[in-house]
Protein backbone atom coordinates (compact mmCIF):
# COMPACT_ATOMS: atom_id res chain seq x y z
CA UNK A 1 0.00 0.00 0.00
CA UNK A 2 1.23 3.54 -0.88
CA UNK A 3 0.84 6.16 1.35
CA UNK A 4 -0.10 9.32 0.31
CA UNK A 5 2.31 12.05 2.00
CA UNK A 6 0.39 14.37 4.38
CA UNK A 7 1.50 18.42 3.90
CA UNK A 8 0.44 21.22 5.69
CA UNK A 9 -0.93 24.13 3.72
CA UNK A 10 -1.23 27.76 4.76
CA UNK A 11 -5.24 26.60 4.01
CA UNK A 12 -5.13 24.31 6.42
CA UNK A 13 -4.24 26.91 9.11
CA UNK A 14 -6.86 29.07 7.72
CA UNK A 15 -9.63 26.12 8.28
CA UNK A 16 -8.25 25.49 11.61
CA UNK A 17 -9.08 29.16 12.71
CA UNK A 18 -12.41 29.09 10.85
CA UNK A 19 -13.67 26.10 12.70
CA UNK A 20 -11.99 27.28 15.83
CA UNK A 21 -13.57 30.64 15.69
CA UNK A 22 -17.25 29.06 14.44
CA UNK A 23 -17.00 26.48 17.94
CA UNK A 24 -15.89 29.26 20.47
CA UNK A 25 -18.79 31.35 18.63
CA UNK A 26 -20.74 29.00 18.85
CA UNK A 27 -20.37 28.38 23.07
CA UNK A 28 -20.79 32.19 23.24
CA UNK A 29 -24.02 32.55 21.88
CA UNK A 30 -25.08 29.75 24.07
CA UNK A 31 -23.90 31.72 27.30
CA UNK A 32 -25.54 34.88 26.02
CA UNK A 33 -29.21 34.34 24.18
CA UNK A 34 -29.63 31.61 26.69
CA UNK A 35 -28.02 32.57 29.57
CA UNK A 36 -26.58 29.03 30.02
CA UNK A 37 -23.89 29.17 32.85
CA UNK A 38 -21.08 26.80 32.01
CA UNK A 39 -20.04 24.80 35.25
CA UNK A 40 -17.40 22.16 34.02
CA UNK A 41 -16.04 21.25 37.70
CA UNK A 42 -19.40 20.61 38.87
CA UNK A 43 -19.00 17.49 35.81
CA UNK A 44 -15.73 16.68 37.44
CA UNK A 45 -16.73 15.38 40.81
CA UNK A 46 -19.23 12.81 38.71
CA UNK A 47 -15.99 11.23 37.17
CA UNK A 48 -13.60 11.45 39.80
CA UNK A 49 -14.57 12.47 44.03
CA UNK A 50 -12.33 12.56 47.25
CA UNK A 51 -13.97 10.03 49.34
CA UNK A 52 -12.68 10.94 52.92
CA UNK A 53 -9.30 11.30 51.48
CA UNK A 54 -8.69 8.53 49.11
CA UNK A 55 -10.10 9.24 45.40
CA UNK A 56 -13.08 7.28 44.08
CA UNK A 57 -14.92 6.41 41.12
CA UNK A 58 -17.80 8.96 40.40
CA UNK A 59 -21.21 7.86 39.45
CA UNK A 60 -20.23 8.50 35.52
CA UNK A 61 -17.19 7.22 35.67
CA UNK A 62 -19.21 3.89 37.38
CA UNK A 63 -21.70 4.14 34.64
CA UNK A 64 -18.87 3.95 32.32
CA UNK A 65 -17.27 0.79 34.30
CA UNK A 66 -20.24 -0.82 34.02
CA UNK A 67 -21.03 -0.19 30.20
CA UNK A 68 -17.72 -1.64 29.28
CA UNK A 69 -18.10 -4.59 31.01
CA UNK A 70 -21.38 -4.96 29.62
CA UNK A 71 -20.14 -4.32 25.94
CA UNK A 72 -17.00 -6.77 26.96
CA UNK A 73 -19.53 -9.49 27.65
CA UNK A 74 -22.12 -9.00 25.31
CA UNK A 75 -19.48 -8.91 22.79
CA UNK A 76 -17.71 -12.28 23.62
CA UNK A 77 -21.49 -14.17 24.32
CA UNK A 78 -22.82 -12.52 21.10
CA UNK A 79 -19.69 -13.67 18.91
CA UNK A 80 -19.80 -16.64 20.17
CA UNK A 81 -23.38 -17.38 19.98
CA UNK A 82 -23.87 -15.37 16.51
CA UNK A 83 -21.33 -17.90 15.16
CA UNK A 84 -22.59 -21.26 16.20
CA UNK A 85 -25.78 -19.70 14.94
CA UNK A 86 -23.75 -18.69 11.77
CA UNK A 87 -23.01 -22.18 11.05
CA UNK A 88 -26.37 -23.72 11.76
CA UNK A 89 -27.67 -21.21 8.59
CA UNK A 90 -25.35 -23.27 6.32
CA UNK A 91 -25.79 -26.21 7.64
CA UNK A 92 -26.60 -29.85 5.65
CA UNK A 93 -29.66 -30.41 8.09
CA UNK A 94 -32.77 -28.40 7.37
CA UNK A 95 -33.54 -28.53 11.06
CA UNK A 96 -30.41 -26.83 11.86
CA UNK A 97 -31.40 -23.93 9.15
CA UNK A 98 -34.80 -23.79 10.48
CA UNK A 99 -33.65 -23.06 14.16
CA UNK A 100 -31.70 -20.69 13.05
CA UNK A 101 -33.26 -18.45 10.43
CA UNK A 102 -36.38 -18.31 12.58
CA UNK A 103 -34.16 -16.75 15.37
CA UNK A 104 -32.64 -14.14 13.28
CA UNK A 105 -35.86 -13.13 12.00
CA UNK A 106 -37.81 -13.37 15.09
CA UNK A 107 -35.04 -11.33 16.72
CA UNK A 108 -34.08 -9.03 14.14
CA UNK A 109 -37.55 -7.74 13.67
CA UNK A 110 -38.45 -6.40 16.93
CA UNK A 111 -37.73 -3.28 18.65
CA UNK A 112 -34.66 -3.90 20.71
CA UNK A 113 -36.44 -1.64 23.37
CA UNK A 114 -39.59 -4.37 23.56
CA UNK A 115 -36.64 -7.29 23.41
CA UNK A 116 -35.53 -5.24 26.82
CA UNK A 117 -39.01 -5.56 28.02
CA UNK A 118 -39.70 -8.99 27.07
CA UNK A 119 -36.41 -10.24 28.51
CA UNK A 120 -36.59 -7.98 31.68
CA UNK A 121 -39.94 -9.32 33.36
CA UNK A 122 -41.09 -12.12 31.30
CA UNK A 123 -37.48 -13.87 31.14
CA UNK A 124 -35.24 -12.29 33.59
CA UNK A 125 -37.40 -12.12 36.92
CA UNK A 126 -39.31 -15.40 36.20
CA UNK A 127 -36.55 -17.81 35.24
CA UNK A 128 -33.89 -16.08 37.55
CA UNK A 129 -36.32 -16.90 40.71
CA UNK A 130 -37.16 -20.30 39.70
CA UNK A 131 -33.55 -21.31 39.52
CA UNK A 132 -32.72 -19.50 42.78
CA UNK A 133 -29.90 -17.53 41.48
CA UNK A 134 -30.85 -14.86 43.73
CA UNK A 135 -30.73 -17.34 46.94
CA UNK A 136 -27.37 -18.55 45.16
CA UNK A 137 -25.53 -15.37 45.19
CA UNK A 138 -27.18 -14.59 49.03
CA UNK A 139 -25.97 -17.39 50.45
CA UNK A 140 -22.60 -17.09 48.57
CA UNK A 141 -18.97 -16.57 50.03
CA UNK A 142 -18.20 -12.97 50.30
CA UNK A 143 -15.19 -13.43 47.87
CA UNK A 144 -17.21 -15.05 45.58
CA UNK A 145 -19.36 -12.29 45.56
CA UNK A 146 -16.98 -9.70 45.18
CA UNK A 147 -15.67 -11.69 42.42
CA UNK A 148 -19.03 -11.51 40.51
CA UNK A 149 -19.22 -7.77 41.33
CA UNK A 150 -16.11 -7.56 39.91
CA UNK A 151 -16.68 -8.80 36.26
CA UNK A 152 -20.52 -8.20 36.51
CA UNK A 153 -22.06 -6.34 38.69
CA UNK A 154 -22.91 -6.07 42.67
CA UNK A 155 -24.98 -8.90 44.05
CA UNK A 156 -28.32 -6.64 44.35
CA UNK A 157 -28.34 -6.02 40.12
CA UNK A 158 -26.88 -9.29 39.11
CA UNK A 159 -30.49 -10.56 38.08
CA UNK A 160 -31.12 -6.84 35.89
CA UNK A 161 -27.11 -7.06 34.39
CA UNK A 162 -28.06 -10.28 33.06
CA UNK A 163 -31.56 -9.84 31.95
CA UNK A 164 -29.46 -6.44 30.05
CA UNK A 165 -26.45 -8.68 28.88
CA UNK A 166 -29.36 -11.59 27.52
CA UNK A 167 -30.91 -9.05 25.32
CA UNK A 168 -27.75 -7.18 23.82
CA UNK A 169 -26.52 -10.96 23.32
CA UNK A 170 -29.69 -12.21 21.59
CA UNK A 171 -29.71 -8.88 19.70
CA UNK A 172 -26.47 -8.51 18.55
CA UNK A 173 -25.95 -12.05 18.35
CA UNK A 174 -28.69 -12.14 15.47
CA UNK A 175 -26.49 -9.57 13.10
CA UNK A 176 -23.60 -11.54 13.90
CA UNK A 177 -25.12 -14.81 12.59
CA UNK A 178 -26.03 -13.62 9.37
CA UNK A 179 -22.34 -11.81 9.04
CA UNK A 180 -20.93 -14.98 10.02
CA UNK A 181 -22.96 -16.73 7.36
CA UNK A 182 -22.36 -14.50 4.88
CA UNK A 183 -18.82 -14.60 5.51
CA UNK A 184 -18.95 -18.67 4.74
CA UNK A 185 -20.99 -18.28 1.63
CA UNK A 186 -18.53 -15.72 0.27
CA UNK A 187 -15.77 -18.79 -0.28
CA UNK A 188 -15.55 -20.07 -3.30
CA UNK A 189 -17.08 -23.63 -3.87
CA UNK A 190 -13.57 -25.27 -4.94
CA UNK A 191 -12.13 -24.61 -1.36
CA UNK A 192 -14.91 -27.08 -0.30
CA UNK A 193 -14.37 -29.10 -2.50
CA UNK A 194 -10.05 -29.33 -2.44
CA UNK A 195 -11.07 -29.58 1.02
CA UNK A 196 -13.72 -32.59 1.00
CA UNK A 197 -11.26 -34.44 -2.02
CA UNK A 198 -8.96 -34.69 0.77
CA UNK A 199 -10.88 -36.46 2.90
CA UNK A 200 -11.30 -34.02 5.68
CA UNK A 201 -14.16 -34.42 7.14
CA UNK A 202 -16.91 -31.55 7.60
CA UNK A 203 -15.89 -30.27 11.19
CA UNK A 204 -12.25 -29.63 9.99
CA UNK A 205 -12.77 -28.25 6.53
CA UNK A 206 -14.90 -25.51 8.18
CA UNK A 207 -12.42 -25.41 11.19
CA UNK A 208 -9.27 -25.47 8.90
CA UNK A 209 -9.92 -24.50 5.77
CA UNK A 210 -13.37 -22.27 5.55
CA UNK A 211 -13.76 -19.97 9.03
CA UNK A 212 -9.90 -18.99 8.89
CA UNK A 213 -10.42 -17.42 5.18
CA UNK A 214 -13.94 -16.29 6.36
CA UNK A 215 -12.99 -14.67 9.51
CA UNK A 216 -10.80 -12.65 7.54
CA UNK A 217 -13.47 -11.12 5.36
CA UNK A 218 -15.85 -10.42 8.07
CA UNK A 219 -13.61 -8.43 9.92
CA UNK A 220 -14.59 -4.72 8.95
CA UNK A 221 -18.40 -6.08 9.38
CA UNK A 222 -17.81 -7.86 12.63
CA UNK A 223 -15.96 -4.87 13.63
CA UNK A 224 -18.98 -2.81 13.02
CA UNK A 225 -21.62 -5.10 14.76
CA UNK A 226 -19.32 -4.97 17.62
CA UNK A 227 -19.54 -0.88 17.87
CA UNK A 228 -23.25 -1.14 17.69
CA UNK A 229 -23.10 -3.57 20.55
CA UNK A 230 -20.90 -1.03 22.46
CA UNK A 231 -23.78 1.62 21.41
CA UNK A 232 -27.18 -0.84 21.62
CA UNK A 233 -25.62 -1.23 25.32
CA UNK A 234 -27.62 2.29 25.74
CA UNK A 235 -30.75 0.88 25.67
CA UNK A 236 -30.43 -1.56 29.25
CA UNK A 237 -31.17 2.25 30.73
CA UNK A 238 -34.87 1.22 30.56
CA UNK A 239 -34.56 -1.74 33.09
CA UNK A 240 -32.29 0.75 35.47
CA UNK A 241 -28.64 -0.64 35.03
CA UNK A 242 -26.82 1.48 35.78
CA UNK A 243 -24.54 2.07 32.81
CA UNK A 244 -23.54 5.44 31.34
CA UNK A 245 -26.57 6.41 29.49
CA UNK A 246 -28.67 5.90 32.81
CA UNK A 247 -26.08 7.35 34.99
CA UNK A 248 -26.02 10.65 32.42
CA UNK A 249 -30.27 11.04 32.75
CA UNK A 250 -30.18 10.62 36.64
CA UNK A 251 -27.30 13.17 36.51
CA UNK A 252 -29.08 15.37 34.40
CA UNK A 253 -32.44 15.36 36.22
CA UNK A 254 -30.44 16.03 39.65
CA UNK A 255 -28.23 18.94 38.32
CA UNK A 256 -29.62 20.36 34.51
CA UNK A 257 -26.40 20.43 33.42
CA UNK A 258 -27.45 18.78 30.21
CA UNK A 259 -24.93 19.94 27.94
CA UNK A 260 -22.06 19.42 30.08
CA UNK A 261 -23.50 16.49 30.95
CA UNK A 262 -24.38 14.82 27.65
CA UNK A 263 -21.25 16.38 26.44
CA UNK A 264 -19.22 14.34 28.67
CA UNK A 265 -21.15 10.99 27.95
CA UNK A 266 -20.89 11.40 24.15
CA UNK A 267 -17.00 12.04 24.73
CA UNK A 268 -16.88 8.72 27.20
CA UNK A 269 -18.41 6.71 24.15
CA UNK A 270 -16.57 8.04 21.53
CA UNK A 271 -13.20 7.23 23.50
CA UNK A 272 -14.46 3.66 23.87
CA UNK A 273 -16.00 2.91 20.29
CA UNK A 274 -12.73 4.93 18.57
CA UNK A 275 -10.20 3.27 20.62
CA UNK A 276 -11.94 0.46 19.67
CA UNK A 277 -12.14 0.79 15.50
CA UNK A 278 -7.98 2.06 15.87
CA UNK A 279 -7.67 -1.56 17.64
CA UNK A 280 -9.54 -3.43 14.45
CA UNK A 281 -7.73 -1.00 11.96
CA UNK A 282 -4.04 -2.69 13.23
CA UNK A 283 -5.61 -6.01 13.29
CA UNK A 284 -6.65 -5.41 9.29
CA UNK A 285 -3.26 -4.22 8.43
CA UNK A 286 -1.72 -6.77 10.28
CA UNK A 287 -3.65 -9.43 8.37
CA UNK A 288 -3.18 -8.28 5.26
CA UNK A 289 0.31 -8.84 5.14
CA UNK B 1 2.61 -51.40 -15.67
CA UNK B 2 -0.67 -51.98 -15.37
CA UNK B 3 -2.46 -55.66 -13.17
CA UNK B 4 -5.39 -57.13 -14.31
CA UNK B 5 -6.62 -56.38 -11.01
CA UNK B 6 -9.86 -53.19 -11.35
CA UNK B 7 -8.95 -50.28 -8.99
CA UNK B 8 -12.36 -48.31 -10.17
CA UNK B 9 -15.17 -49.91 -11.18
CA UNK B 10 -18.33 -47.52 -12.44
CA UNK B 11 -21.25 -49.12 -13.86
CA UNK B 12 -24.27 -47.79 -15.74
CA UNK B 13 -23.75 -44.38 -13.71
CA UNK B 14 -26.87 -41.36 -15.00
CA UNK B 15 -26.62 -38.31 -13.55
CA UNK B 16 -28.96 -35.43 -14.75
CA UNK B 17 -28.47 -32.25 -13.51
CA UNK B 18 -31.40 -29.85 -12.44
CA UNK B 19 -32.14 -27.90 -15.08
CA UNK B 20 -32.53 -31.12 -17.29
CA UNK B 21 -28.56 -31.61 -19.16
CA UNK B 22 -27.61 -35.07 -19.22
CA UNK B 23 -24.32 -35.68 -17.74
CA UNK B 24 -23.65 -39.16 -17.40
CA UNK B 25 -26.11 -41.95 -19.54
CA UNK B 26 -24.83 -45.50 -18.15
CA UNK B 27 -21.56 -44.83 -18.43
CA UNK B 28 -19.76 -48.12 -17.12
CA UNK B 29 -15.87 -47.98 -16.74
CA UNK B 30 -12.93 -49.84 -15.13
CA UNK B 31 -9.78 -48.74 -14.57
CA UNK B 32 -7.03 -51.51 -13.62
CA UNK B 33 -4.92 -50.69 -11.02
CA UNK B 34 -1.41 -48.91 -12.35
CA UNK B 35 -3.60 -47.96 -15.64
CA UNK B 36 -3.47 -44.32 -17.00
CA UNK B 37 -6.79 -43.64 -17.90
CA UNK B 38 -7.20 -40.39 -20.30
CA UNK B 39 -10.64 -38.97 -21.12
CA UNK B 40 -11.44 -36.64 -23.98
CA UNK B 41 -14.68 -35.49 -25.48
CA UNK B 42 -16.10 -31.95 -26.03
CA UNK B 43 -17.12 -29.35 -23.39
CA UNK B 44 -20.66 -30.57 -21.38
CA UNK B 45 -20.20 -34.42 -22.54
CA UNK B 46 -19.66 -35.29 -18.72
CA UNK B 47 -15.93 -35.83 -18.67
CA UNK B 48 -15.56 -33.83 -14.98
CA UNK B 49 -18.61 -34.55 -13.73
CA UNK B 50 -17.57 -38.42 -13.67
CA UNK B 51 -14.36 -37.60 -12.46
CA UNK B 52 -16.39 -35.90 -9.74
CA UNK B 53 -18.89 -38.52 -8.91
CA UNK B 54 -15.78 -40.78 -7.99
CA UNK B 55 -14.82 -38.74 -4.94
CA UNK B 56 -18.26 -38.39 -3.80
CA UNK B 57 -18.28 -34.57 -5.17
CA UNK B 58 -21.77 -34.79 -7.26
CA UNK B 59 -24.32 -37.74 -6.22
CA UNK B 60 -25.08 -40.32 -9.21
CA UNK B 61 -28.92 -40.76 -9.72
CA UNK B 62 -27.95 -44.55 -10.09
CA UNK B 63 -25.61 -46.58 -10.81
CA UNK B 64 -22.62 -48.25 -8.78
CA UNK B 65 -18.91 -47.08 -8.18
CA UNK B 66 -16.68 -49.70 -6.79
CA UNK B 67 -12.79 -48.49 -5.67
CA UNK B 68 -10.44 -50.41 -4.35
CA UNK B 69 -13.04 -53.11 -3.31
CA UNK B 70 -15.25 -50.20 -1.13
CA UNK B 71 -18.48 -49.52 -2.57
CA UNK B 72 -19.16 -45.81 -2.81
CA UNK B 73 -22.49 -45.82 -1.66
CA UNK B 74 -24.71 -43.94 1.65
CA UNK B 75 -22.67 -45.07 4.05
CA UNK B 76 -20.45 -42.21 5.57
CA UNK B 77 -17.34 -44.48 6.37
CA UNK B 78 -17.15 -45.26 2.79
CA UNK B 79 -17.59 -42.18 1.32
CA UNK B 80 -14.63 -40.87 3.57
CA UNK B 81 -12.55 -43.85 3.53
CA UNK B 82 -13.00 -43.30 -0.37
CA UNK B 83 -12.15 -39.42 -0.08
CA UNK B 84 -9.09 -40.56 2.00
CA UNK B 85 -7.25 -42.94 -1.21
CA UNK B 86 -8.85 -41.23 -4.00
CA UNK B 87 -6.72 -37.50 -4.74
CA UNK B 88 -8.01 -35.10 -7.02
CA UNK B 89 -6.31 -32.20 -8.95
CA UNK B 90 -8.68 -28.94 -9.62
CA UNK B 91 -8.49 -27.13 -13.01
CA UNK B 92 -8.63 -23.98 -10.37
CA UNK B 93 -5.63 -25.51 -8.31
CA UNK B 94 -7.98 -24.28 -5.73
CA UNK B 95 -5.00 -24.51 -3.02
CA UNK B 96 -5.69 -22.81 0.58
CA UNK B 97 -4.72 -19.44 0.33
CA UNK B 98 -4.41 -18.53 3.86
CA UNK B 99 -1.37 -21.60 4.09
CA UNK B 100 1.94 -21.65 2.75
CA UNK B 101 2.95 -24.09 0.35
CA UNK B 102 4.25 -26.12 2.69
CA UNK B 103 0.92 -26.08 5.22
CA UNK B 104 -1.38 -26.73 2.65
CA UNK B 105 0.39 -30.11 2.07
CA UNK B 106 0.82 -30.58 5.60
CA UNK B 107 -3.27 -29.90 6.62
CA UNK B 108 -4.02 -34.07 5.31
CA UNK B 109 -1.31 -35.78 6.79
CA UNK B 110 -1.65 -34.61 10.29
CA UNK B 111 -5.93 -33.88 10.32
CA UNK B 112 -6.51 -37.18 8.26
CA UNK B 113 -3.42 -39.59 8.80
CA UNK B 114 -3.01 -38.41 12.10
CA UNK B 115 0.96 -38.19 11.25
CA UNK B 116 3.11 -35.35 13.68
CA UNK B 117 4.02 -32.51 12.71
CA UNK B 118 7.86 -33.86 11.83
CA UNK B 119 6.42 -36.66 10.13
CA UNK B 120 4.25 -34.44 8.03
CA UNK B 121 7.60 -32.00 7.46
CA UNK B 122 9.93 -35.20 5.81
CA UNK B 123 7.07 -36.20 3.33
CA UNK B 124 5.85 -32.57 2.34
CA UNK B 125 9.66 -31.89 1.58
CA UNK B 126 9.72 -34.89 -0.58
CA UNK B 127 7.08 -34.07 -2.18
CA UNK B 128 8.22 -30.34 -2.65
CA UNK B 129 11.53 -32.13 -4.18
CA UNK B 130 9.61 -34.35 -6.38
CA UNK B 131 7.64 -31.88 -8.02
CA UNK B 132 10.56 -29.20 -8.21
CA UNK B 133 9.39 -26.31 -5.85
CA UNK B 134 11.44 -27.33 -2.64
CA UNK B 135 12.33 -23.05 -2.58
CA UNK B 136 9.50 -21.94 -2.68
CA UNK B 137 8.41 -23.96 0.57
CA UNK B 138 7.20 -21.22 2.75
CA UNK B 139 5.71 -18.84 -0.03
CA UNK B 140 1.83 -18.87 -0.13
CA UNK B 141 -0.30 -19.04 -3.16
CA UNK B 142 -0.52 -15.76 -4.51
CA UNK B 143 3.09 -15.60 -4.53
CA UNK B 144 3.71 -18.47 -6.77
CA UNK B 145 2.97 -18.85 -10.59
CA UNK B 146 0.34 -21.17 -11.86
CA UNK B 147 2.21 -23.97 -12.96
CA UNK B 148 3.87 -23.45 -9.60
CA UNK B 149 0.67 -23.45 -7.52
CA UNK B 150 -0.82 -26.38 -9.78
CA UNK B 151 2.47 -28.65 -8.51
CA UNK B 152 1.59 -27.78 -4.87
CA UNK B 153 -1.85 -28.85 -5.53
CA UNK B 154 -0.50 -32.52 -6.65
CA UNK B 155 1.64 -32.77 -3.98
CA UNK B 156 -0.75 -31.80 -1.73
CA UNK B 157 -2.85 -34.45 -3.11
CA UNK B 158 -0.16 -37.18 -3.50
CA UNK B 159 0.55 -36.07 0.61
CA UNK B 160 -2.47 -38.60 1.37
CA UNK B 161 -0.85 -41.36 -0.43
CA UNK B 162 -3.90 -41.88 -2.73
CA UNK B 163 -4.20 -45.04 -4.50
CA UNK B 164 -5.91 -43.26 -7.38
CA UNK B 165 -5.31 -39.61 -8.58
CA UNK B 166 -8.40 -37.69 -10.22
CA UNK B 167 -7.25 -34.97 -12.70
CA UNK B 168 -9.27 -32.70 -13.85
CA UNK B 169 -8.36 -30.12 -16.52
CA UNK B 170 -5.19 -30.03 -14.73
CA UNK B 171 -3.52 -27.39 -17.31
CA UNK B 172 -6.77 -26.06 -18.64
CA UNK B 173 -6.41 -22.67 -16.49
CA UNK B 174 -2.38 -22.33 -16.89
CA UNK B 175 -0.47 -20.01 -19.54
CA UNK B 176 0.92 -22.03 -22.39
CA UNK B 177 4.43 -21.93 -20.75
CA UNK B 178 3.51 -23.19 -17.44
CA UNK B 179 1.86 -26.45 -18.81
CA UNK B 180 5.32 -28.01 -19.50
CA UNK B 181 6.26 -28.07 -15.90
CA UNK B 182 2.59 -29.91 -14.97
CA UNK B 183 2.22 -32.63 -17.54
CA UNK B 184 6.22 -33.39 -16.63
CA UNK B 185 5.24 -34.11 -12.99
CA UNK B 186 2.13 -35.72 -14.39
CA UNK B 187 4.08 -38.03 -16.57
CA UNK B 188 6.74 -38.72 -13.65
CA UNK B 189 3.80 -40.35 -11.79
CA UNK B 190 2.43 -42.08 -14.63
CA UNK B 191 5.96 -43.84 -15.28
CA UNK B 192 5.99 -44.49 -11.11
CA UNK B 193 2.82 -46.65 -11.30
CA UNK B 194 0.29 -44.08 -10.10
CA UNK B 195 -3.33 -44.68 -11.47
CA UNK B 196 -4.51 -41.99 -12.76
CA UNK B 197 -7.97 -40.95 -14.72
CA UNK B 198 -7.24 -37.75 -16.40
CA UNK B 199 -9.58 -35.34 -18.11
CA UNK B 200 -7.59 -32.95 -20.65
CA UNK B 201 -7.07 -31.27 -23.95
CA UNK B 202 -3.91 -32.24 -24.28
CA UNK B 203 -3.76 -34.79 -27.25
CA UNK B 204 -0.20 -34.66 -27.01
CA UNK B 205 0.59 -35.49 -23.53
CA UNK B 206 -2.81 -38.16 -23.67
CA UNK B 207 -0.94 -40.27 -26.74
CA UNK B 208 2.22 -40.31 -24.87
CA UNK B 209 1.69 -40.74 -21.28
CA UNK B 210 -1.84 -42.22 -21.48
CA UNK B 211 -2.06 -46.19 -21.75
CA UNK B 212 -5.89 -45.83 -22.66
CA UNK B 213 -8.12 -43.32 -24.36
CA UNK B 214 -11.65 -43.12 -23.56
CA UNK B 215 -13.75 -40.56 -25.82
CA UNK B 216 -16.79 -39.50 -24.61
CA UNK B 217 -19.70 -37.44 -25.52
CA UNK B 218 -23.16 -36.35 -23.79
CA UNK B 219 -22.26 -38.58 -21.06
CA UNK B 220 -21.64 -42.14 -22.67
CA UNK B 221 -18.39 -43.33 -23.94
CA UNK B 222 -18.14 -43.26 -28.14
CA UNK B 223 -14.95 -44.91 -28.35
CA UNK B 224 -11.85 -46.55 -26.22
CA UNK B 225 -9.54 -47.99 -27.26
CA UNK B 226 -5.11 -48.19 -26.52
CA UNK B 227 -3.68 -44.93 -26.37
CA UNK B 228 -1.39 -45.36 -29.99
CA UNK B 229 -4.21 -47.24 -31.81
CA UNK B 230 -6.85 -44.45 -30.75
CA UNK B 231 -5.06 -41.81 -32.44
CA UNK B 232 -3.40 -43.68 -35.60
CA UNK B 233 -6.92 -45.74 -36.40
CA UNK B 234 -10.07 -43.65 -34.79
CA UNK B 235 -12.51 -46.20 -36.08
CA UNK B 236 -15.91 -43.91 -35.40
CA UNK B 237 -16.66 -41.06 -37.33
CA UNK B 238 -17.76 -39.10 -34.56
CA UNK B 239 -14.26 -39.45 -32.97
CA UNK B 240 -12.69 -38.56 -36.18
CA UNK B 241 -14.40 -35.50 -36.27
CA UNK B 242 -13.56 -34.34 -33.10
CA UNK B 243 -9.36 -35.07 -33.33
CA UNK B 244 -9.86 -33.44 -36.76
CA UNK B 245 -11.15 -30.57 -34.56
CA UNK B 246 -8.87 -30.27 -32.22
CA UNK B 247 -5.39 -31.80 -33.85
Amino acid sequence: MTKTKIRFIPLDAVLIVLILAAGTYLVRRIGVEMDYHWQWPVILQYLVRTDGGSWAAGSLTQGFLTTIKLSLWATFLATFFGTIMGLMRVSHSLFHRLIAGSYVELVRNLPPLILVFIVYFFIGERIMTVFGVENFIRSASPETQSMLTAIFAPPARLSGFFAGLATLVLYEAAYITEIVRAGIQSIEKGQWEAAHALGLSRGQQLRDVILPQALRRILPALAGQIISTIKDSAIVSVISIPELTFQGLELMSATYLTFEVWITITALYFILTFSFSLGVRRLETAWQK
Amino acid sequence: MSTNERIIEARELTKTFSGGVVALDRFTLAVRRGEVVVIIGPSGSGKSTFLRCLNGLEEIDSGSIVIDGIPLDRHRKNRLLIRREVGMVFQSFNLFPHMTARENIDLAQIRVRKKTRTGAAETTMNLLAKVGITEKADRYPHELSGGQQQRVAIARALAMSPKVMLFDEATSALDPEMIGEVLDVMRTLAAEGMTMVIVTHEMGFAREAGDRIVFMESGRIVEEGDAERFFAFPREERTRAFLGQIL
